[in-house]
């Protein structure tokens, strides 16, 4: 099994390795999820992050906060290292062969790539959506959702609750409630979208990045997906990949342009697309290239 | 680089050229007008209200394009306020076309051989020649995207107040003669349309500043006189 396959798991390999490692982590991200009320997303913290693919540095030292409980777009042209930018985020970048980071990236003040800290638990914090639908195939509705939490080794008692819980959280209980046990690839491609989002959201994750979820859409799925995730920002902090511009205008509260591995610039999204600060940024909004 | 969006600029460039272009209306309409006012032609009265439909005409074309870029395109950043400042350009020069009409329409009512003073047609002649000119200077600042030529439109203005308060002396002493007196009435209305069009013609000056810095202020603002216009971005 892929991680791209597992969505928010890294899959069954590292599921020993978890429930035999001392999980300061997870502890960690408990005891202060315990401590706010309501559950809230929380911010992440990118310092001097540099990522690389062999020699070639892909990212060269970005600076970055993600805001609790905000969306916020990452736009720019193809190639310019958004999606490596998010993949390291959640440590997925260090599966490529060859590919390695560098710098800092905190969740509040959890350093992710800190020594001790478990892969599995920071991949079930941060969540990650997929461009194209990717449901298990062979698994039923319900077993799409129930399968982010068993895979990731998490106990409940209340497994029915969790994915009806999950589905509606994603909008798409009402449309399945009948039919679970139907297989989720029969689903049509926005609902399967949304599926792979209540699977996310089923380990109940502190962050969530979508990379471009709805550029394998049409305009009314996107719209759903789009809704969703301005209900999905009240309880978690969205990290949003994406080619359109309008869907950063419609659903981003801030906007951050990369190019060339570097961010140009980052600020609130009414301000990139109306008086941006930096020409570059002018110009790739404006269609002048890209 | 090339420009991937081409033909959309091609459009907004096409749109602001037509909304400029009306100003060339106005600058004929003015000339018109006064022309009318100072000779008591009843003729070029009729014609400057017959040709208004020009103006308004140039209005709904402008007003569709605009409104059919934002549709399809959704421009953003600088191409978002361009849009949005034709929509006020055009606007102003629909106004602008209309203060020609209400002068126009004053003549016949003034009367074929109206007790006229000639200290107040010259007054109204150099006023009308001021407008012109304010209109023709908002055009060129707006298409050089020049803040500071839209800036000195506020003193050109303080010309046009200067005049129009001068008339207002001039009627004022006109004497008793009640004929004299409507004819003064009326002029006033006139020097009131030329002020109007100043008005507007330093309106575009702000668009223009607003183009280009992104921030919208009045040049001047009676309710806040310690605002400063906005400096051009670095």
């Amino acid at each position: 099994m892929t991680l791209e396959n597992a969505s928010t798991t890294s899959g069954e390999d590292t599921l020993a390795t978890e429930e035999t490692q001392a999980n300061r982590f997870e502890r960690q991200a408990k005891e202060a999820k315990a401590s706010e009320a309501p559950a809230a997303g929380r911010r992440v913290t990118l310092r001097g992050l540099k990522a690389y693919y062999g020699d070639a540095e892909a990212i060269r030292g970005v600076d970055l906060d993600y805001e609790p409980n905000k969306v916020t777009a990452m736009i720019g042209p193809s190639g310019c290292g958004k999606s490596t930018m998010v993949r390291c985020i959640n440590r997925m970048h260090e599966e490529i062969p060859n590919a390695r980071a560098e710098g800092e990236i905190k969740l509040d003040d959890l350093d992710i790539y800190g020594e001790g800290v478990d892969v599995v638990a920071v991949r079930r914090a941060i969540g990650m959506v997929f461009q194209k639908p990717n449901p298990f195939p062979t698994m039923s509705i319900f077993d799409n959702v129930a399968a982010g939490v068993r895979l990731s080794g998490t106990k409940t008692s209340d497994m029915k609750g969790v994915v009806q819980g999950s589905l509606r959280g994603a909008g798409l209980w009402d449309e399945v409630k009948d039919r679970l046990g139907e297989p989720g690839i029969g689903l049509s491609g926005g609902q399967q979208q949304r599926l792979c989002i209540a699977r996310t959201i089923a380990v109940e994750p502190e962050v969530i990045i979508m990379d471009e979820p709805c550029s394998a859409l049409d305009p009314v799925a996107t719209l759903k997906i789009e809704e969703l995730i301005s209900e999905l920002k009240q309880r978690y902090t969205i990290i949003l990949v994406t080619h359109n511009m309008q869907q950063a205008g419609r659903v981003a509260d801030s906007t951050a342009f990369m190019l060339s591995g570097e961010l140009v610039e980052v600020d609130e999204t009414e301000r990139i697309f109306t008086n941006p600060n930096d020409q570059r940024t002018e110009d790739y909004v404006s269609g002048k290239f890209g | 680089m090339p420009d991937a969006r081409a033909q959309f600029h091609e459009e907004l460039s096409e749109l602001e050229t037509m909304a400029l272009g009306g100003l060339d209306l106005v600058v004929e309409a003015v000339e018109r007008a006064i022309e009318t006012v100072l000779n008591q032609d009843v003729e070029l009265a009729t014609m400057v209200i017959d040709d208004d439909d020009r103006i308004d005409g140039r209005y709904l074309e402008v007003h569709q394009g605009v409104l059919s870029l934002l549709a399809r395109q959704a421009p953003v950043a600088t191409d978002l306020r361009v849009v949005a400042a034709i929509l006020h350009v055009i606007k102003h020069v629909e106004r602008m076309g209309d203060q020609c009409v209400n002068m126009a329409k004053l003549v016949p009512l003034a009367g074929h051989e109206p007790p006229a003073d000639p200290r107040l047609l010259q007054n109204l002649e150099r006023m009308g020649d001021q407008a012109r000119r304010q209109v023709i200077q908002s055009k060129l600042a707006f298409a050089r995207r020049d803040v500071e030529l839209a800036q000195d439109l506020v003193r050109q203005d303080d010309q046009i107040d200067e005049l129009n308060r001068d008339c207002f002396h001039i009627a004022l002493e006109i004497g008793d003669d009640p004929d004299r007196r409507e004819w003064a009435m009326h002029m006033m209305l006139v020097a009131r349309c030329l002020e109007r069009i100043g008005d507007n013609a330093v309106d575009i000056g702000e668009q223009t500043a607003f183009v280009v810095t992104g921030l919208f202020r009045e040049f001047e603002d009676a309710s806040h006189p310690q605002l400063v216009p906005p400096a051009p971005a670095a």
